[in-house]
């Protein structure tokens, strides 16, 4: 599974650190690390949904106070 | 063709206690970059009074000399103007010049300033003098052929006079600072951060309270280097490929700056861009690796960074020891652009980023530019030849 995290301005802006971190921690803590890819991107083109993720090419909007949500309804219930 | 050119770069600090610093530096450059008079007087006393005989002293010595006038006019027009002091019944201020012609030839002029220590192939280099009176002043003169990488370093008797007793009963010598500065001549460090290298280890010499003003005025002549810089998309997307052909045809190494735009010039290469995911500093969006490009960053938020290192670097260069080590981004283009970088090439897109006009986002269009702006003008003010194109 691909999880893409945008690291463009307007994200970074809204938090995208926080919520790279938190997913770094999140893969680990589940030992998804050669499950899940977590890579970057840059500007997604949906500034105002920021912090874009994309996981497997669909798109969805995380803040750093959803991301373990984020995390256990979009990557671990797919996994 | 003449591919030297000079770079200047001073620091001073104050005597413990004032407001303002007795030593000053006047640097005046011709209009090709290519030739620059660099003077830095010493007045007598400290605070005010100094302040007022120095900066005289540098202000009319350089404006004299850079307009080429001889020695002897600018020495007596110096003696004739400044103030007499009440105290001492003596109008006084040290001076040194440093005359360069076409990045070629060195005229050092020296006046009762610790003598310029000149490093050539990595050691001291013993220069000859020639010397003759001015209206009963004492001034030494002498004319160098530069070389690649030759280093000169201008002080006030500030730098010597650190520590006498304290650290040193007789003060640092001229041996001592040689001898400490001559194991720097190989590491690639700009006049900027030699003077403050120098300028630093006189402070912890007098244990934090100087008891006299010090200033260290460096000159290195080193070949030119030209950095690209790309910033933005073009306003009219059409103008895409025509700014990405301009960019890439530009000799020397190549930075982008932004997602969109790194994405434009990806597509224009034909390369995929590959963005880390690794926060090196907490503030600075991650960079990311495109083949055929030297340094792919985020925009704004990276070049207010740099911004804000930049105007530290021309001022109190405090900052020194965050951006010459770190990876990050804005620490990435500071390296390039302050350090390796002698003309810059600015290549800044106007599009206007829709996903940026919004009121919840403190960035927008006029931020951009007037960051490129501001950028700009502290570059020219490190001594960079910059040239802005617009697309």
């Amino acid at each position: 599974m691909n999880v893409t995290i945008c690291i463009g301005s307007s994200c970074h802006i809204k938090g995208s650190r926080e919520v790279v971190d938190r997913m770094k921690e999140l893969v680990n803590e589940n030992g998804l690390s050669d499950k899940v890819e977590l890579s970057g991107a840059f500007c997604m083109g949906h500034c105002k949904d920021g912090v874009c993720v994309t996981v497997d090419g669909k798109l969805y909007s995380v803040s750093p106070e959803t991301v373990d949500d984020f995390f256990k309804n979009n990557v671990l219930a797919k996994v | 063709m003449n591919d030297l050119c000079a770079e200047i770069g001073f620091k001073s600090i104050n005597h413990a206690g004032e407001e303002l610093c007795g030593d000053h530096v006047e640097i005046v450059e011709s209009d090709d970059g290519n030739s620059a008079v660099a003077v830095l007087a010493d007045g007598l006393g400290s605070g005010v009074q100094a302040s007022i005989l120095s900066t005289l002293t540098a202000k009319i010595i350089s404006t004299m000399v850079s307009s080429g006038m001889s020695i002897e006019q600018c020495v007596n027009t110096v003696a004739s103007t400044l103030p007499v002091s009440p105290e001492r019944g003596v109008a006084y201020s040290t001076f040194t010049i440093l005359n360069l012609t076409n990045s070629r030839e060195l005229e050092l002029i020296q006046y009762d300033n610790p003598l310029v220590i000149m490093l050539r192939d990595g050691k001291n280099f013993d220069y000859p003098t020639e010397e003759m009176t001015i209206g009963g002043k004492k001034i030494l003169r002498t004319r160098i052929i530069l070389k690649e990488n030759d280093i000169f370093i201008a002080m006030s008797d500030g730098c010597p006079h650190a520590g006498i007793g304290n650290s040193y009963n007789f003060g640092w010598k001229r041996e001592n600072i040689i001898d400490f500065m001559e194991p720097l001549y190989y590491g690639d460090y700009t006049s900027k951060n030699l003077s403050t290298i120098l300028v630093d280890e006189v402070y912890g010499l007098y244990g934090g309270e100087p008891k006299d003003d010090a200033t260290a005025l460096t000159l290195k002549i080193r070949k030119r280097r030209q950095v690209n810089l790309l910033f933005g998309p073009p306003a009219d997307p059409d103008d895409c490929d025509r700014m990405m052909s301009l960019f890439f045809s530009k000799e020397g190494k190549h930075v982008i700056c932004g997602g969109t735009t790194s994405s434009i010039a990806a597509k224009y290469l034909g390369k995929k861009i590959k963005p880390s995911l690794e926060f090196v500093d907490k503030d600075v969006p991650p960079i990311a690796e495109l083949d055929g490009v030297d340094l792919v960053t985020e925009g704004v938020i990276t070049v207010n960074k740099v911004l804000q290192y930049a105007q530290d670097y021309i001022t109190d260069n405090e900052l020194y020891d965050k951006w010459s080590v770190s990876r990050d981004g804005a620490s990435l283009i500071c390296r390039l652009l302050f350090e390796e970088a002698t003309d810059i090439n600015f290549f800044v897109g106007r599009a206007i980023n829709p996903a940026h006009q919004n009121p919840d986002l403190p960035i927008n269009f006029s931020i951009k530019m007037q960051l490129v702006d501001k950028l700009t003008s502290c570059l020219k003010q490190m001594g960079k030849k910059v040239k802005v194109s617009y697309f």
